[in-house]
Order: structure tokens, then sequence, then C-alpha cells
């Protein structure tokens, strides 16, 4: 099981856009994924409940699954550097 | 079923006249979308059940049956951080279809540089169960699409 500790750095959080892609990579993975924010963990397939978590810029989320591959992948999506930052 | 009405006026463009990738490909997921009549109007709530989540450019109402519908106002609108947008309903608070949410102005998006169309959408929605029932101009309210 690999567990990651996130904080998002990327602009808008989880809004719709950025939402949608982190659901279809997590639904790429046959294996279950979790995404937590605040001690509520969510299935992070599903873009209803992801949208429920309102995550946003500076959040710290974590994201878990037994495909560790998945996990990174997820990591990558929220922890990009922000817009115009360095 | 769930009959999922029209949040705002306008003509609707469907999916594919979303001018955003991620939204005209489905990848949230089946619907429609709107063009809206330009000038202040007021958002309403595409179907009854919980407000789920609130922010000024976009609301998620859960039904009864557990399904979500999300309404964006215009493109790229997180980025206005709520300016132009009023909230006349809360997060947690049962309303009706048709119930008033936001208060926005379609025209005023337009005239910062975005795009006002509304992407209507049946969240973690299979996309055969989806219909478009409703084509060319609607009113506030009027019938959009089924969720079967």
């Amino acid at each position: 099981m690999a567990e990651r500790q996130i904080k998002v750095t990327t602009e808008v959080g989880l809004h719709a856009r950025p939402a949608a892609v982190f659901v279809q990579t997590a639904a790429e993975s046959e294996d279950e994924v979790g995404l937590t924010k605040d001690g509520r963990r969510v299935n992070a397939k599903s873009i209803l409940a992801v949208l429920g978590l309102d995550v946003r810029n500076g959040d710290e989320i974590s994201v878990d699954s037994f495909d560790e591959t998945i996990v990174d992948r997820l990591t990558a999506l929220v922890s990009q550097a922000p817009e115009g930052g360095s | 079923m769930t009959s999922v009405v029209a949040p705002v006026a306008g003509k609707v463009v469907g999916l594919t006249g979303v001018p955003d990738p991620v939204f005209a490909e489905g990848m949230v997921g089946p619907g429609s979308a709107i063009d809206p009549v330009r000038g202040p109007g007021v958002a309403v709530a595409p179907i009854s059940g919980v407000i789920q989540k609130l922010h000024p450019h976009a609301y998620v109402i859960v039904d009864d049956l557990g399904r979500g519908v999300l309404v964006h106002l215009g493109i790229d609108t997180v980025k206005l951080n709520g300016e132009g947008f009023q909230l006349l309903a809360e997060e947690g608070a049962h309303v009706d279809a048709g119930a008033e949410i936001v208060r926005w102005d379609a025209a005023a998006i337009e005239a910062g540089g975005r795009s006002p169309i509304c992407p209507v959408i049946a969240l973690d929605a299979d996309r055969e169960r989806v219909t478009v029932t409703a084509d060319g101009e609607v009113g506030t309210a009027d019938p959009l699409f089924t969720w079967e």
C-alpha cells in the first residue's frame, strides 16, 4: 500500500477541469484509489466525490492505493508548479 | 429517472460547443451545455436535491438517489474568485429544481474575455444513460436532459 501526503500547489486545486483529469487518471488503475482531505477519504475515481472534497491550492491531501504508479501520477497532477510561479 | 432542467436560459450547444476540451470530450461527464442569454440573470438548480458544493462560478446538486449534477457558469471562471457572482442559496440546503442559486451576468463574463457557456454535467454517469432532450433555445428550468 502506497500512501503519499501532498501539498496541493496547482493554481485552482481540484476544480472541474483538473478534477476530471485527476479522476480519469485514477480510473486507469485496476486497484482502489483513495483521496483524503481533513480526515475524509473518498473514492478518487468518482468525480462527484472528488469535487465534494473541494481541494484547493495549499491544501494538504493524501492519495493511497496498492498501485504505486498511480499514486506517483496523481501526485504529479496536483503538485505541478503554479502558473507563472517558480 | 432524473430529469435535469436548464439552469439558465439560452441556446443548447451541447458539450461539443464548450470551448474547453475537458468538457467538450466528456471527461467531466456526459450532459449538455447552454450558451446563455447575455445580460444579468439567475442560474437555478438543475435538479431537486441538496446543494453539495456551492462556489460562485459552479455548483453541484445531489438528489435523493445520490446522483450529482454540476453546473459551471462560464469557462475558466474559477479565476474570477467570485467577482460578479452573488450567491442566492447556501451549501447544504435542500432545493427544488428551478430554485435560484446564483445571480450573475453572462455579458460581463464575456466582456472580461471569458466564454459564458454553461456546461451541465451528470457526474459519474454512464454516457448511455444520459439523453439530451432539448434543442435550440431553452428557457430557465425547461427540460434539458434525462438521466436513466
